[in-house]
């Protein structure tokens, strides 16, 4: 059951929103208020901030970090039998976020808890589902945009696909994950979610000269 | 053969018949207006070429005589051609392509460019000589006001309006292997042979286009350029930024490149990061100094050859040809082949020189030493050449002066590893000598870059584990064949002329500077602002060394340079800016407060509803009903492990070892000298989980005072502090009745007055968000909840709020009128009650402060206040008159006149209706009752008694405890 389920409880319906405003049209997706817009731009940019964010603390090298499958610094999908369509993100020293399909935050987190308990090791499990914003940047000229706002070297022998870092994005506090898809090069970037309207603005301005373009929520999105 | 001038166009009297190295677009006219009149051009002209195309030979008036210049150079570096275009000053007009529809104007000319009258300074001298800005305009300096409003509308400078709109500027970061400043042919091969060993080569050229001097040599030189620029277009591993220029090179090959040339932004800041940086800027003609050198119609020979050749313009009609060396020469043959007319060849090498030159807007006539004079409207220098060692010298370079050659040289031997020198500004021969050195030093360049390279990645954590290891890179350096330097004769001046052209100085300023003492050439140059122009030194630094070198007597290596330091070009301020880059926080409920006009107030990076139209009537609503206010900025730090105990009794002055599942704690913290540094509650969720809160604007500095506490002090502590701020929506539902609205939308927890009393938590479901965690506090002295739910439902539970208390008059509240009611209850804010020096107990915490406890943060000096006694108190006051609300910051003074204290915040109380305050006060003040005097900003001295109580309204606290 789905956050979202379980908490529509009455003659309201619950509604949960990103904080990036979503171009019509607005299409509900597991209680979520999310852009049913299309592009085929050959670069987008779309908001993931509905997608299950489940944070880790533990050792930076033990078990935990093993039964997760991703060390700092890098992001493994399915790392972990037990998290099967998540993607694992090394996002610090001792620090890890995982993303997970719309509406999973709560099975996550009893999986990671469970690796938590399991490794015998102190960690904590916290789900900021609702603290992060999370958006996801499509097409290969995604890395020049990105090079207009954030200094770190995007190039394949410093960042290739999987990389994971945390850096200044247009002056904010951002972490982001190389995470191509279908051989297209593409970037996850999330940060606090009180910034996400301004992130999603800020790399809009910078994508211009690209030719940027929103393209709405596509499930399941990671 | 002879290709005349063929009048084209309407205005194009001196454009030639086509030109087999011409960057004009012949298809296209486009039009332009020049001082008000309209001109004709073709597409790749600049705006001086398609004037003079159109006959045009004066173009500025010099910065302090107005003296009529033109043409000097035909490049970026021009000094007669700085013109106003449109709304910009100073443009590079030499350099500026010219664009349709362009105004172009000159700068600083009145009434006109052909008849200025400030030319009468020229007859001024005496009030502008040699160091006039330390000599003139000094004394009486009662007049020093009329002076500058004089000088100010000298100004050398064309006109910003201040209506001008904003460009759109913006930066780039870059990380290639190879950085090669300069597109000639060296360049050129420097980066194809980089690339071609795996470099990623960023390549960068001043000009619009590739090929450097070759663009303008005969059709060998074309032949070559082409064949480079070709293979440089092939090479996938180089990028090309032409009409870019690098401005500054710092530690580590931290380079600044200004991009020009983009569509839709005025300027780019690209900060590039390279592993090898490869020089090749070429070399740089110099002006040759001599009586009559600023006149119209005296350039150097590659001016020359760049009109004829790149523009397909005539330079004029006869010209006579100062040369000292084969590009000399070369100009010369170009300039028969365009048609005009040598008078006379003067062959330096064989030691004829010019003295003289003569003319009334423009060259007339020339002198040779030999006492000859020729009348001539052209007068071409090839005297030789400046090597531009500005970035070689920024990496800590210094290059050496060799009089063989006359020039500056590179010394690879005191030359950074990153950084190498390659074409001109290394040396001469032939175009396949410089080719090949260039070849070796790209070469060169790609391996240093690549066991840069190599050492870098190899710690970097974002590559795969598990990825195949990177091939050790070639360990031996690639041979480096020398280049010849050609024999040149030293040539900078046979009389006095014009040295510095961008700000007249002449070789007269010099000498007198020298004579007056100014011995060393950094001197001299700060003297008589000589390099300090917009040339930067380019154009005159060399000869103005050489100058100062002969009146010292000295030799021009003993003489030295002045210092290059970036900027190597000028740059713009809004490139330096960039976008603006300021990121602001947002709360779910944003959409809500603007549909409802709430009037934002911009705290720290958060935009937050100040109020909604009336503050006092949202607090007296609060007090007699129900209001809600959105308090998401309220720092929240999630706080796990069986040591959070211990962590908070570290950080906190009050004890923290019995705090119940359920219960909220006030605490506060102070740094390591006692001075208060946050306040909040926290809240116990279950055994090893806690919910800190700090202030809005403490939020960032308390989660980096956690951490630093726990991972240098005490890392073998066991907590993990997570910031939640925004992962929660958080509502304070205040008022007699928020019981009863809260009510209506909660399940599962029993918010009876026994069930959940005051300085409780509950988790619960509100409006059907789970999940929910419920703090019975009250900052505002009333019965209120701190709501704190997963954000993304907070515009949800705040709508549903409102529409459920609608028959309960519920209202939304800004941060004025909560503001207004922690006033009241006189709760104090840190930041605004206190301030950098404000210990604990000056902030009335002796109560909180347990210094019975084994350790605290800032206990020693806590105690110590405690002990010495004597210290500032915050206090709360009335005013006499409470009609006055002095304002924040007003002065309480002594019957002596002396500050005794201040106050910190004051507000007029809708329910009390009066004036009321905090503040601090002098130890002696802080008595309840004593009187004291407030002075107000605008003089007056108001009355004002302490009280008992920081509270005003409810200080027993029964309102909040309901």
């Amino acid at each position: 059951m789905s956050d979202a389920d379980r908490s529509a409880d009455g003659p309201t319906v619950t509604i949960a929103r990103s904080p990036i405003a979503a171009p019509e049209p607005l299409v509900p997706h597991r209680g979520w208020e999310v852009s049913g817009r299309r592009s085929a731009a050959a670069l987008t940019i779309t908001d993931l901030t509905p997608l299950a964010k489940v944070a880790v603390r533990a050792p930076m090298d033990g078990a935990v970090q093993r039964a997760l499958g991703a060390p700092f610094g890098r992001a493994a999908r399915d790392g972990a039998p037990a998290l099967d369509g998540t993607l694992v993100v090394g996002s610090g020293p001792g620090e890890w976020l995982v993303l997970a399909p719309v509406g999973t935050a709560g099975e996550v987190r009893e999986q990671l808890a469970g690796i938590v308990t399991e490794a015998g090791e102190f960690g904590t499990v916290v789900d900021l589902t609702h603290g992060r914003a999370l958006l996801r940047l499509r097409g290969e000229a995604s890395a020049d945009l990105l090079a207009k706002v954030c200094a770190v070297d995007l190039s394949d022998a410093v960042t290739p696909d999987g990389a994971a870092f945390r850096s200044s994005v247009a002056n904010l506090v951002t972490d982001v994950v190389r995470d191509d898809a279908g051989g297209v090069r593409s970037y996850l970037l999330h940060c606090e979610r009180s910034s996400g309207q301004y992130l999603a603005a800020a790399l809009l301005d910078a994508g211009a000269e690209f030719g940027i373009d929103v393209d709405g929520f596509r499930d399941p999105g990671i | 053969m002879t290709q005349g001038s063929t009048a084209t166009a309407t205005g194009a009297a001196m454009r030639l018949g086509p030109q087999p190295g011409e960057v004009i677009d012949r298809n296209r006219t486009i039009e332009f207006r020049w001082n008000g009149r309209a001109y004709q051009a073709h597409p790749g002209d600049t705006i001086i070429s398609a004037l003079a195309a159109a006959g045009e030979r004066v173009f500025s008036r010099s910065y302090k005589y107005h003296r009529p210049r033109g043409l000097l150079t035909a490049d970026f570096l021009d000094p007669g051609c700085q013109l106003q275009v449109g709304d910009e000053p100073n443009v590079r007009a030499a350099h500026r392509l010219v664009e349709a529809g362009m105004d172009v104007r000159s700068q600083n000319t009145w009434p006109s460019l052909k008849f200025d009258v400030k030319a009468v300074n020229g007859l001024a001298g005496r009030f502008l000589a040699t160091g006039f800005y330390y000599k003139t305009f000094i004394k009486p300096e009662r007049l020093w006001p009329a002076y500058e409003r004089v000088l100010r509308k000298f100004v050398h400078a064309g006109e910003v309006s201040p209506d001008t709109e904003h460009g759109y500027y913006d930066k780039r970061y870059a990380h290639p292997d190879v950085l090669v400043t300069g597109g000639g042919p060296a360049g050129m091969a420097a980066a194809v042979a980089a690339a071609r060993a795996g470099a990623r080569v960023l390549l960068v050229e001043e000009e619009h286009h590739l090929g450097g001097h070759l663009r303008w040599g005969d059709d060998t030189a074309r032949a070559v350029r082409a064949e480079l620029a070709e293979q440089v277009r092939s090479e996938p591993g180089i990028e090309v930024l032409t009409d870019s220029v690098v401005v500054g090179r710092y530690d580590d090959n931290w380079i600044g490149v200004m991009q020009r040339n983009l569509p839709h932004v005025v300027e780019r800041l690209v900060k590039v990061r390279a592993k090898s940086l490869v020089v090749a800027p070429g070399l740089v003609e110099r002006p040759y100094v001599f009586t009559g050198n600023d006149l119209p119609g005296v350039m150097l020979s590659t001016a020359a050859r760049r009109l004829i050749n790149l523009y397909a313009v005539k330079p004029g009609e006869r010209a006579v040809v100062l040369s000292a060396n084969p590009e000399g020469d070369a100009a010369v043959a170009d300039l028969q082949r365009a048609g005009v007319e040598i008078a006379a060849v003067a062959d330096a090498r064989r030691g004829q020189r010019v003295v003289r030159a003569r003319g009334r807007g423009g060259v007339q006539s020339v002198e040779l030493a030999d006492g000859s004079r020729i009348d001539c409207d052209l007068l071409v220098t090839a005297v030789g050449w400046t090597a531009p060692t500005s970035l070689l010298n920024m990496a800590g370079a210094r290059p050496v002066y060799r009089p063989e050659v006359a020039r500056f040289v590179p010394d690879p031997a005191h030359t950074p590893d990153g950084v190498l020198a390659v074409g001109g500004i290394a040396g001469d021969g032939t175009l396949d000598q410089l080719r090949e050195h260039a070849d070796a030093v790209g070469r060169e360049a790609a391996r240093r870059a690549a066991q840069l390279a190599h050492r870098l990645h190899g710690a970097l954590p974002t590559r795969p584990r598990d990825a195949a290891p990177q091939p050790a890179p070639v360990t031996d350096p690639v041979p480096i064949p020398e280049l010849p330097l050609a024999e040149h004769p030293e040539l900078f001046f046979s009389t006095h002329g014009f040295v510095d052209f961008s700000e007249d100085v002449s070789s007269k300023d010099l000498v007198t500077a020298v004579k007056e003492g100014y011995d060393s050439v950094e001197l001299v140059k700060r003297y008589t602002t000589a390099t300090m122009g917009p040339a930067q030194g380019k154009l005159e630094t060399v000869n103005t060394v050489a100058i100062v070198a002969a009146a010292t007597g000295r030799s021009i290596a003993e003489t030295g340079t002045t210092t290059w330091r970036p900027m190597y070009a000028p740059v713009t301020l809004g490139a330096l800016a960039g976008r603006s880059f300021e990121p602001i926080r947002h709360s779910p409920m944003q959409p809500w407060h603007e549909r409802h006009g709430a009037t934002p107030l911009v705290a720290g990076q958060w935009i937050r509803p100040e109020h909604y139209g009336d503050p006092a009537a949202e607090v007296r609503t609060v007090r007699s009903g129900v209001g809600i206010i959105d308090v998401t900025p309220i720092g929240k730090l999630d706080l796990r492990g069986p040591d959070v105990a211990k962590l908070l009794n570290l950080l906190y002055v009050n004890k923290w070892s019995k705090l119940d599942i359920g219960r909220v704690r006030y605490g506060v913290m102070c740094a390591d000298d006692g001075v208060v540094l946050d306040d909040g509650v926290t809240g116990r969720l279950g055994d090893d989980h806690y919910l800190m809160s700090t202030t809005s604007s403490g939020a960032a500095t308390v989660w980096e005072w956690v951490e630093n506490w726990l991972q240098t002090e005490h890392p073998d502590w066991q907590v993990h502090v997570t910031p939640v701020t925004t992962a929660y929506a958080s509502i304070n539902v205040a008022g007699p009745r928020s019981r009863e609205l809260l009510g209506r939308l909660t399940e599962g927890v029993d918010l009876r007055p026994e069930a959940f009393g005051y300085m409780n938590v509950r988790t619960g479901t509100v409006a059907g968000v789970q999940d929910c965690v419920l703090w019975r506090i009250g900052f505002t002295g009333e019965l209120s909840y701190e709501i704190h739910l997963p954000a993304s439902y907070g515009l949800h539970v705040w709508e549903r709020l409102i529409e459920t208390g609608a028959d309960l008059g519920v209202v939304p509240f800004g941060v004025e009128a909560q503001r207004i009611l922690r006033l009241e209850k006189g709760h104090f804010i840190v930041g605004q009650d206190t301030d950098g020096l404000t210990q604990g107990y000056t902030a009335g915490l002796g109560s909180l402060i347990k210094l019975d406890k084994a350790d605290f943060v800032g206990k020693p000096e806590l105690a110590w206040q405690a002990e010495r006694g004597g210290y500032p108190q915050l206090v709360g006051l009335l005013p006499v008159d409470g009609d006055v609300v002095p304002p924040e910051a007003s002065q309480i003074i002594t019957g002596g006149g002396h500050i005794a204290g201040r106050i910190t915040s004051s507000r007029m109380s809708p329910t009390l209706g009066r004036a009321i305050c905090l503040g601090q006060v002098d130890s002696g003040l802080a008595e309840a009752g004593t009187r004291v005097t407030v002075r107000l900003p605008d003089g007056r001295d108001v009355e004002a008694v302490i009280t008992a109580h920081h509270a005003q309204v409810d200080p027993e606290g029964e309102r909040q405890r309901v």
